[in-house]
């Protein structure tokens, strides 16, 4: 029997799934397609599924492009950027909610105006700084910039938050068991902040693996390419995209955003149950 | 166990005194109470004293080391906060093991330690439970258990009962109090309920705005309080205030009215304060009549909202009586139980002085 309301449920269901189209379809098309050859990607009618399934265009990635290698840049500076964010947004958070010194708030408010400012305005000063210091053509300006840079005024706002939100008296206990500074940041402060770093590294990491403007100014020697630059570089003699194998490299590039943001979901819904003092 | 010297200790936020030349000498075990409205520096005293503020003047002592500048972690005090503080991503065990882990206390000695003091507080079984899976009074006992566990100097409690339910409240009170008779240890305790005050304190602090108003047993401080403030907040139904002045030697209203207080020669044309707590009115055909307002029987005692001329009072009798509303009874003071206060000093003007008094 088919009651009123599971039949509301079924027909939620059937709208949420015609919904889900516009943001799975993409996905699905970029995966299937890579294991079209380019006549089927283009024909009519289009295919769902791939009739002849080949796995030419994963072995082409590979051949074009020191493809192996491209990764493993992205997702190292990935990961640095991502570690050295969440140490120094997680340090000058805390120091900004906890700390009191003179001129604190007039700082705070000039680490925000770093928000408002567009990338693309400082890359060329930028570009001239690492000029000067020999660090073109090398990873350390992907690095650097949005770890000491405008990007993480973001992460360093969002932590300062969650630090201005823990109560002081697990300080003042903390303090009174013998914690200095230091140790009440690094044992008390920080473990209770785990949903916050999640976010903040998820943001990070996100922002590093998607850069594109950065690459393509800083570096100009494919081995050193990351993936947003490298897949662009997939194109026949004439520039014109070879789509199987774009298709194939892109499949590969958004494994690490999917396996992160699994990761950092789960950490979400801890964070959910982690309400500190009250309950 | 020491005893702790409060002298001549001032403290100020920013331009904004907050503790005005407060002294306060407390004995070795005793179980003292700071009370007073919110905002009278309680707490911050309780924080001065565990080093979590810092002092502008004036000199702390705990035993007969001058900590002034001592910090918090050395000053063997343990302290219980108002929302316990427990540290969330910790087990129980681990909250109270924390403080022997960082003096580097040897792991045996800490198991020994925390279990010694589980055993107190019977919350062996929550150990390795995190605090929020505990209920208030459960996060009550292991705040109390990891203070117990430093076995410090001097325990201070930082309004400890007020985030508890009624019924748990008058529980841990009484635990509280047998905990100190087990430790003997020095206890310094903030409230703003003076019901927990009375009941629990060897001595109580009074403050206000920052200054001790009067210090001295619950009874003392019950009986002959210094002033017209210490007078209103200790007792759970208000004492009644008269406002008027002495003529001919009798106690005359301002409604001019004779009310029944004691005559007093001395106090002629002075215009004073004249208090009663609400049990020391007597039924006296003696007395004078007073309007009946409302009648509130509890069974065991009677409680009267009455007024004469225009000033309201509560009286409470034992036993049960009854008036109609509108009516009058004829009501006086027991002999002796009055309190006099001068209307614009507010201090206490009659016969002894207590020995205790700011």
């Amino acid at each position: 029997m088919i009651n009123s309301r599971s039949r509301l449920a079924i027909a939620l269901y059937a709208l949420m799934a015609v919904l889900c189209i516009p943001f799975l379809f993409p996905t699905w098309w970029m995966i299937t397609s890579s294991f079209k050859p380019v006549s089927e990607i283009f024909a009519f009618p289009p295919t769902l599924l791939p009739r002849q399934f080949v796995t030419d265009a994963y072995g082409r990635v590979f051949e074009l492009q020191p493809f192996a290698r491209q990764y493993f840049n992205s997702l190292y500076i990935a990961a640095a950027v991502t570690a050295g964010t969440l140490a120094f947004s997680s340090l000058a958070g805390y120091a900004f909610a906890r700390i009191r010194f003179p001129g604190a708030n007039l700082l705070f408010m000039l680490v925000l105006t770093g928000l408002l400012i567009p990338s693309e305005v400082t890359i060329v000063p930028l570009f001239q700084m690492f000029l000067d210091v020999g660090a073109i053509n090398t990873h350390w300006p992907l690095i650097l910039v949005p770890m000491l840079g405008a990007p993480s005024a973001l992460q360093t706002f969002i932590m300062r938050q969650f630090f201005s939100g823990l109560p002081h008296e697990l300080e003042d206990a903390a303090r009174i068991d013998g914690l200095g500074r230091f140790a009440i940041y690094r044992r008390i402060a920080l473990p209770l902040a785990k949903p916050a770093l999640a976010a903040v590294g998820i943001f990070t990491f996100l922002y590093s693996w998607n850069l594109y403007l950065e690459p393509i100014v800083f570096l100009s020697s494919p081995d050193k390419f990351t993936l947003p630059q490298a897949l662009t570089q997939f194109v026949d003699a004439y520039g014109g995209p070879m789509w199987n194998i774009q298709l194939a490299a892109a499949s590969l590039t958004a494994i690490p955003v999917l396996v992160v943001f699994v990761i950092a979901q789960k950490q979400f819904i801890e964070g959910l149950a982690y309400t500190g003092l009250k309950g | 166990m020491a005893s702790v010297s409060i002298a001549s200790v001032n403290k100020s936020f920013g331009s904004h005194p907050v503790i005005k030349d407060v002294s306060v000498e407390i004995a070795d075990g005793e179980f003292v109470i700071l009370v007073g409205p919110s905002g009278c520096g309680k707490s911050t005293l309780l924080r001065i004293i565990a080093g979590l503020e810092t002092i502008n003047s004036g000199t702390l002592a705990i035993g007969d080391r001058r900590v002034n500048d001592v910090e918090p972690k050395d000053r063997d005090i343990a302290m219980v906060f108002q929302n316990y503080a427990l540290y969330p991503h910790m087990t129980v065990a681990a909250n109270m093991a924390f403080s022997l882990v960082q003096r580097g206390v040897a792991r045996a000695e800490i198991e020994r330690h925390v279990h010694e003091a589980a055993a107190i507080l019977e919350i062996e079984p929550l150990l390795s439970r995190y605090p929020k899976q505990l209920s208030g009074g459960q996060r009550q006992r292991v705040a109390m258990g990891r203070a117990i566990v430093r076995n410090p100097k001097v325990f201070l409690f930082d309004e400890p009962l007020s985030n508890l339910d009624a019924k748990l409240r008058v529980q841990m009170r009484g635990e509280i109090k047998a905990l100190h008779h087990r430790l003997a240890t020095t206890m310094i305790y903030v409230t703003h309920d003076q019901i927990e005050a009375m009941t629990m304190a060897d001595r109580i602090v009074v403050l206000r705005d920052g200054k001790v108003e009067q210090v001295g047993s619950p009874l003392d401080l019950y009986d002959h309080p210094v002033n017209l403030f210490v007078a209103g907040f200790l007792g759970s139904n208000g004492m009644a205030f008269f406002r008027g002045s002495y003529r001919d030697g009798q106690f005359v209203s301002s409604d001019g009215l004779n009310l029944p207080f004691a005559a007093r020669g001395d106090l002629e044309g002075r215009d004073v304060v004249c208090g009663v707590r609400p049990d020391d009115f007597i039924l006296t055909d003696d007395g004078v009549d007073a309007t009946v307002d409302v009648l509130e029987p509890t069974g065991s005692e009677t409680q009267m909202l009455a007024r004469w001329g225009s000033q309201k009072f509560t009286s409470l009798f034992r036993g049960r009586l009854t008036a109609p509303p509108g009516s009058s009874v004829r009501l006086g003071i027991a002999p002796g139980r009055a309190h006099v206060f001068d209307a614009t000093s507010g201090l206490r003007i009659d016969g002894r002085q207590s020995p205790f008094h700011a």
